[in-house]
């Protein structure tokens, strides 16, 4: 299977769409406000007549690049790209400052790389038992599954619990809107034949992301970087050893990646600061963290890499995105007929794992491209918003009308565009919500399918080993939230 | 609204603003319910199509109820300048506008008129770089009709 995959990524598309992507990303990643999540679903449409796997390497390109370029207007800037580029800007800026901004993007770099190449390793190792395990799953199972997945959302995405909360149950509302899943009656559809198809995940999307930071800057009206001046960048190198000195770091980090990011929901901000403090506490030379010390720019970025590889294990094995990234990363496989969930691997295993060795493949392309691009974007940063949100404006237009050829869907767009500028304005995260629309129709379907085959009674719930084990992870997950919510109202 | 320092009321800011409007519609949602799920009973045992919905709903009401009452004792985000809110519903409007007259007058005359009045309001003053918007519509609307096969309008 791993021969024949890497045989299908000898043609020249599948290396171009790898460059493409990565470049689009590395350049797209560097402007604050513009974080892969938008940069994916505004450029899913131009992989419809694609074949499935360039297509799918270029969006995971453009997501490889945009977590790097994050990290470039980080270091030089101290304005992250990503907010998973907030913990890198702490000691790349310092570096940055005293003239070392091209050593510390050169550390980003390659402990992005690290990061990536251990988590898609796990992927690899994770992806396929994972949903092997999963084609044993019934209604029941799936219905326990997926609250759990909805529940870490709520417990452990950061912020406040309550409008996690909120923002899950507005998802899954959403998703109630179209045809019952069940007996196929109408819901919500005020009569009409557009919203028989209930709200599509790609508007949506465009929305929510694109959308909404066009009418967060008509509201703000402010310089995405403002008078901030570029420290003079000199040449510089890293040397091997400075790497292998901080092996131990690079490590843990991808494992915390990793592995927080198979977690449905917690994205990669949280890893990249656990990451950092981590290394802060094992490091001899502690004071050195946020005055400029390598290691806390080597730590977070190994650590938001890794989530990529990380998220795509849920994402892939059982149709649960990890996060908002990896929400729209799924969108891209369902329109391009590999529907991720435990059929994925039996159905298109060839397909999955080309694209799982061409995202470690794609490690080299990134160093190279890195390097090379990173004064380039330097310059993009400075791209005022009034020159950009025009063109993001009609590329959200013209994405969510391709989705279906329907202005309808444009419509949701905007309204998704709206609701978006109200959240953020508010405080409101918008991941739960987009990851409750994804959730929320699965999870019907498998509740209801659960209790018409055991005629009403719950008991099937905890009727199977594999039920009993997702009802003790739950209540581990409730307990240790409880836990954490008192520790911290004590300090 | 919530109470400032000196014991009265900041006027109602983003926070309580969009609780208000997702409660409304989740109540909204909740009154017309049984109109808009038909369910045709066949004794089955178990929930029927309205159930999930209606627990879903109430919870969310519910929910937005706590977090409106919270919001009372807590500092909200201001609604800001009507300047700044007016140049949202600016764009809005003209984004509206050019989906509204799109089949009649094409995806380029509706995205590009979009895309102009976006860079209008973003602070564009000088008459040049409106040529931008023009440009980009006029590559996305030969590029997604010619390269892609997209039908626009």
């Amino acid at each position: 299977m791993l021969q024949d995959a890497f045989l299908e990524l000898l043609n020249l598309w599948v290396l171009v769409a790898a460059l493409v992507g990565i470049v689009a990303g590395i350049i797209i990643g560097a402007i604050p406000g513009l974080g892969p999540t938008m940069a994916i679903a505004l450029l899913i449409p131009v992989t419809f007549t694609m074949e499935p796997i360039p297509a799918i390497i270029l969006l995971l390109g453009v997501y490889q690049g945009a977590i790097f370029g994050g990290s470039i207007s980080a270091v030089l800037l101290n304005l992250p790209g990503t907010p998973s580029s907030a913990a890198t800007a702490i000691d790349g800026f310092a570096m940055a400052r005293r003239g070392e901004g091209g050593r510390a993007l050169r550390f980003a770099l390659y402990a992005s790389v690290f990061g990536n190449i251990f988590s898609c390793l796990v992927l690899m190792a994770l992806a396929e038992p994972l949903a092997r395990f999963a084609l044993d799953f019934g209604p029941a199972e799936m219905a326990m599954l997926m609250f759990f997945a909805l529940l870490v959302i709520v417990l452990f995405g950061g912020g406040s619990k309550l409008d996690a909360l909120i923002m899950v149950l507005v998802g899954t509302c959403a998703s109630i809107v179209g045809l019952d899943p069940i007996s196929g009656t109408p819901r919500f559809t005020f009569g009409t034949f557009d919203f028989e198809n209930g709200f599509q995940l790609i508007p949506v999307l465009i929305g929510l992301f694109a959308m909404s930071e066009v009418l967060l800057q008509a509201f703000n009206r402010e310089p995405l970087v403002g008078d901030a001046t570029v420290p003079p960048l000199q040449s510089s190198a890293v040397r091997l050893i400075e790497l292998w000195r901080m092996r131990v770091t690079l490590l843990v980090s991808s494992v915390i990646g990793t592995f927080v990011g198979i977690l449905p929901g917690i994205g990669s901000t949280v890893p990249a600061f656990m990451s950092y403090n981590l290394a802060r506490s094992r490091a001899k030379d502690a004071d050195q963290f946020g005055m400029g010390a390598p290691e806390g720019v080597a730590a977070p970025e190994a650590a938001n890499n890794a989530v990529t590889g990380g998220a795509l294990v849920p994402t892939l094995a059982l149709g649960i995105p990890g996060d908002a990234v990896t929400a729209v990363i799924l969108g891209a496989f369902m329109l391009h007929g590999l529907a991720p969930g435990p059929f994925l691997f039996r159905d298109h295993g060839l397909e999955v794992y080309a694209i799982f060795e061409a995202l470690l493949l794609s490690s080299i392309p990134t160093v190279i491209l890195g390097l090379l691009f990173f004064r380039v974007a330097i310059h993009v940063t400075r791209i005022q918003p009034r020159h950009l949100l025009p063109a993001i404006a009609i590329l959200a237009i013209f994405g969510a009308f391709s989705v279906n050829n329907s202005l309808f869907d444009v419509w949701v767009m905007l309204g998704a565009g709206v609701l978006g500028f109200l959240f953020r304005r508010a405080g409101f995260p918008v991941p739960p919500l987009l990851i409750g629309l994804i959730l929320g129709a699965p999870f019907e379907q498998s509740l209801r399918q659960a209790l018409l085959t055991s005629g009403g009674g719950y008991g099937i719930f905890v009727g199977s080993p594999i039920t009993i084990g997702l009802v003790a992870l739950i209540v581990l997950s409730l307990t240790i939230s409880l836990i954490l919510g008192r520790r911290k109202a004590r300090t | 609204m919530s109470r400032h320092a000196g014991g009265g009321f900041d006027r109602p800011g983003f926070r309580l603003l969009t609780t208000g409007l997702l409660l409304a519609a989740a109540l909204g949602a909740i009154a017309v319910l049984d109109q808009q799920i038909e369910v045709f009973g066949f004794g089955d045992i178990g929930p029927d199509a309205r159930s999930f919905p209606r627990v879903v709903l109430w919870l969310l009401a519910a929910v937005l109820a706590l977090r409106l009452i919270l919001n009372l004792r807590s500092p909200d985000t201001p609604l800001g300048s009507p300047v700044r809110l007016g140049r949202v519903l600016a764009v809005l409007a003209c984004t509206a506008a050019a989906l509204w007259l799109m089949p009649r007058f094409g995806f380029f005359i509706g995205a590009a008129g979009a895309g102009i009045v976006v860079a209008l309001v973003l602070g564009e003053k000088r008459p040049l770089p409106m040529i931008l918007p023009v440009l980009i519509a006029a590559i996305v609307a030969y590029g997604g009709r010619h390269g892609l096969g997209i039908p626009l309008p």
